[in-house]
């Protein structure tokens, strides 16, 4: 492929919206901007609202190979999510995991753009979540569409909450919706998976390592020692160092 | 079928060798530019880069030839963020292990270099093509066999007993553990045996979770010790200490977690003596009038020219597969058995470690208090097998042990670390706080016992790039190793339930719960040692029976598959091969 195609932080041409452009990476590269997402091949069901869930385009592209640069990472696929889809993708990465106090929103740290760089990877993982996920996204606009005459990152939070409510409950999911439900759920999965991997994310969870230190390794503080103790102890065991 | 012994092979140089031949292609066959080498080994992972170790530091020359490319562990993402990475460094097809783990050009696939598995069965085979091999990448647990691991034959009457003991090998693992260093302790349970004194390094300590699983194995009487792996909790010349963050299998660039890449191949560098040829695929060792091993074909991957690499010695260590699969694709006069196969013994008695696992939830270690759980990247606890007695006294059914790899806590967040989340916003939030920490995994890692329908044999319909014939696998795991898995549910059942958890797998039937043949990479047994040269491929020093200066020491010479795993044994079986080879050379014997 030709050195000319990397961009730098590139900002998928077709998004104007900023939050779903902020760029996460300081060293990962994509090869190619967005490109419009190819026309759905076939129909694969039909739900009682008349909405088509359709068999997306696969990606016959190329992936990174075998020996690909560690220290210089590269996407070499180009990323196909539609302005639209973004809009949808991002409104929903929000509703899963929106700001909190100090803990940024997903949109914040980029969590769409990394949706975007997955569904269009050429691996069969991929591919597999790529044939859910985009119909997936076209079913919140069709939902929000019908109940509340808009796309769904413009109905606003309690819309976009009532729709979510149907579909985000194990068990819950409202009859006739099972495939959104499965949608949503690899939709939070993906969504947390993105969130918590980013240093931002690792404030919010609490994970304090992949930080050289020195010396034994020192183990538990005193504090996480007097814990597990009483843990231990609680359920009639004994502590004990090896 | 058996062919007959050796000596009555009729050798003419090389001539009839039927396959694979450079003339096929009419290319000219080139020598390498130095002549002749003490010894050329063919393979650069744990038992390759022993052999040239100590060969060089007995003042040989040798030719190391590796399939792969070369290899600087400065490559290492050590300290990269998952977020760095394609995908936050999930693992694909390409890179199955994740974006940054250390294997390079390999896989359970390689591109044009295919392997089959015969129909009802199912074999996957993990390669490497890079210098150092799979020791770049390795989990470094490094568990020494025991008196009983020797002589399983003597014990229970399967499999076969190895032609040397506990007692033969101890030194060696002394000598190897105190060169590449290894943290534990010596423990003193049964078939558990203690290093020499001042050989381990100290381990770290126990985290948290490991400290609460100790408490329930104390209940229950399972010991929950400290591990023994490679990895080094002080200084050694010029390698540092773990410096506990990094997932080893990135590769070790600080030198802690053990490789050859940053040990035993700059060692034999240093001496000036050893030679390394990468891009080197060998395909059929050579002989001479008598015989003898004059040294090994290769492609050179790089000109795709076909070359000849010659020495007084021949050491084969490309791995169980692939030594098997250059023995079996050299013919002698057009032998179809092969060489060194009077026995019918190469490719049979493929074994890996029986392998499941479980993933449990502990409400009680919701909200612990957080802090460094990385540590040094691995084990710092494992239950070793604790029922020989019962065993022994036919109380249980499983004839072998097995070990369970603990682990669990305050990992690095990934992506495929949230399933089983319900619902969205501030109430997921506070889930995802709560259950941080409190999941904690149980692997089984067991003994299998060799057998009849567990094999490689030279697939006789498929080449890779080069036109070497491909390998076969069959596969079929044992009663035994069922009832192995059964045993092992049981325990991780009772000791979960003693501390208050919930399994996060379905307990499925043994012969669905347990591993893939070849998944736990353990892969050994292909040319086994032993004690007469009817029944097996070498003898105990490593050594061929038909051919007096080929040497295997790789995990091709494994007469049983302890559940310890093998790399341990493969470097102390290497380097006591290797005196043995040094000794040979210096005497002129060779």
């Amino acid at each position: 492929m030709p050195h000319a195609l990397i961009q730098k932080v590139p900002s998928p041409e077709t998004l104007e919206d900023a939050s779903l452009t902020i760029d996460r990476r300081t060293t990962l590269r994509w090869l190619a901007a967005a490109m419009a997402a190819a026309a759905p091949l076939a129909a694969c069901g039909e739900t009682k609202s008349g909405f088509v869930w359709a068999v997306p385009q696969p990606i016959t592209g190329k992936g990174y190979g075998k020996d690909p640069s560690l220290m210089d990472p590269i996407v070499p696929w180009p990323l196909t999510l539609t302005k639209a889809e973004l809009a949808a993708c991002a409104a929903l990465c929000d509703l899963i995991l929106p700001a909190d106090g100090d803990a940024p929103a997903a949109t914040a740290v980029g969590v769409p753009a990394f949706i975007n760089e997955w569904i269009s990877a050429p691996y069969p993982d991929q591919q597999a979540d790529r044939a859910l996920i985009i119909p997936g996204l076209a079913w919140l606009d069709a939902e929000a569409k019908s109940r509340s005459g808009g796309v769904f990152a413009k109905i606003g939070e309690a819309s976009q909450k009532a729709i979510a409510d149907d579909i985000a409950y194990k068990g819950k999911v409202k009859p006739g919706m099972e495939k959104a439900g499965d949608f949503f759920a690899r939709m939070r999965s993906l969504t947390m998976g993105a969130y918590y991997s980013t240093q931002e994310g690792w404030q919010v969870i609490g994970y304090p390592g992949n930080t050289p230190g020195s010396g034994p390794y020192p183990g538990p503080t005193p504090e996480a020692i007097e814990h597990i103790k009483g843990v231990i102890e609680k359920m009639g065991l004994t502590y004990a160092q090896p | 079928m058996s062919p007959g012994p050796a000596s009555a092979i009729d050798f003419d140089e090389g001539e009839g060798l039927d396959w694979p031949d450079s003339r096929i292609r009419g290319e000219a066959m080139v020598t390498t530019a130095d002549d002749k080498f003490d010894a050329v080994i063919v393979g650069s992972g744990a038992g390759g880069s022993m052999a040239a170790y100590m060969l060089t530091k007995a003042g040989a020359r040798v030719l190391m030839l590796e399939a792969g490319r070369d290899y600087n562990p400065d490559e290492a993402p050590m300290l990269n963020l998952a977020k760095d990475a394609p995908l936050r460094g999930a693992g694909t097809p390409d890179k199955p292990f994740g974006y940054y783990d250390a294997t390079i050009d390999g896989g359970w696939t390689i591109p044009d270099e295919p392997y089959s598995a015969a129909e009802g069965s199912e074999f996957i085979w993990w390669r490497t093509r890079m210098l150092g091999g799979r020791t770049n990448h390795w989990a470094r647990n490094s568990f020494r066999m025991g008196p009983y691991d020797f002589k399983p034959y003597t014990r229970d009457g399967l499999g076969v007993d190895w032609p040397i003991s506990y007692d033969d090998l101890s030194p060696w693992y002394d000598k190897t553990e105190k060169l590449i260093g290894v943290y534990g302790t010596n423990t003193g349970l049964e078939n558990h045996p203690s290093s020499g004194p001042g050989v381990l390094l100290d381990p770290p300590k126990f985290r948290a979770p490991e400290l609460f699983v100790k408490a329930g194995g104390d209940a229950l009487g399972i010991p929950v010790v400290p591990a023994r792996r490679a990895v080094l909790t002080r200084d050694m010349d010029k390698r540092q200490q773990c410096y506990w963050a990094s997932p080893c299998g990135r590769g070790c660039s600080i030198g802690a977690a053990f490789q050859t890449t940053t040990s035993l191949i700059p060692w034999a560098k240093e001496t000036g003596k050893l030679t390394i040829q990468t891009g080197a695929m060998v395909y059929e060792v050579l002989l001479d009038k008598s015989g003898k091993a004059s040294g090994v074909r290769y492609v050179d991957k790089a000109s795709g020219a076909h070359r000849e690499a010659q020495g007084r010695v021949v050491v084969l260590a490309a791995s169980t597969g692939e030594t098997a699969r250059i023995l079996l694709n050299t013919k002698p006069n057009g032998r179809s058995e092969g060489l060194a196969n009077s026995s019918g013994q190469v490719g049979r008695n493929l074994m890996d470690t029986v392998g499941s696992g479980f993933s449990a939830y502990f409400p009680s270690l919701e909200g612990r208090p957080i802090y460094n759980e990385d540590g040094a990247g691995g084990l710092h606890a494992y239950i070793p097998f604790w029922q020989y007695k019962e065993i022994a006294a036919g109380k249980i059914k499983t004839p072998r042990g097995y070990h369970m790899e603990i682990g669990g806590g305050f990992g690095e967040p990934g992506i495929g670390s949230f399933g089983g989340f319900d619902g969205y916003g501030a109430g997921l939030r506070g889930e995802v706080k709560k259950r941080y920490g409190a999941r904690f995994g149980f692997t089984q890692r067991g003994e299998m016992i060799p057998n009849a329908n567990c094999y490689a044999e030279i697939d006789g319909e498929q080449k890779d790039k080069f036109g070497i014939p491909t390998l076969k696998f069959h596969w079929k795991w044992s009663e035994h190793e069922y009832a192995q898995v059964e045993h092992f549910q049981n325990a991780v059942k009772e000791l979960v339930d003693r501390l208050g958890g919930t399994l996060l797998n379905e307990v499925k039937p043994p012969a669905e719960a347990i591993s893939t043949g070849g998944e736990i990479i353990h892969e050994v047994g292909t040319c086994r040692m032993g004690a007469s040269a009817k029944e097996s491929v070498t003898n105990s020093l490593n050594r061929t029976w038909d051919v007096d200066n080929l040497y295997l020491t790789d995990g091709s010479v494994f007469a049983s598959k302890a559940h310890k795993n093998p790399t341990i044994t493969i470097l102390a079986l290497s380097m006591r091969a290797s005196d043995h080879i040094a000794t040979r050379l210096r005497t002129g014997e060779l």
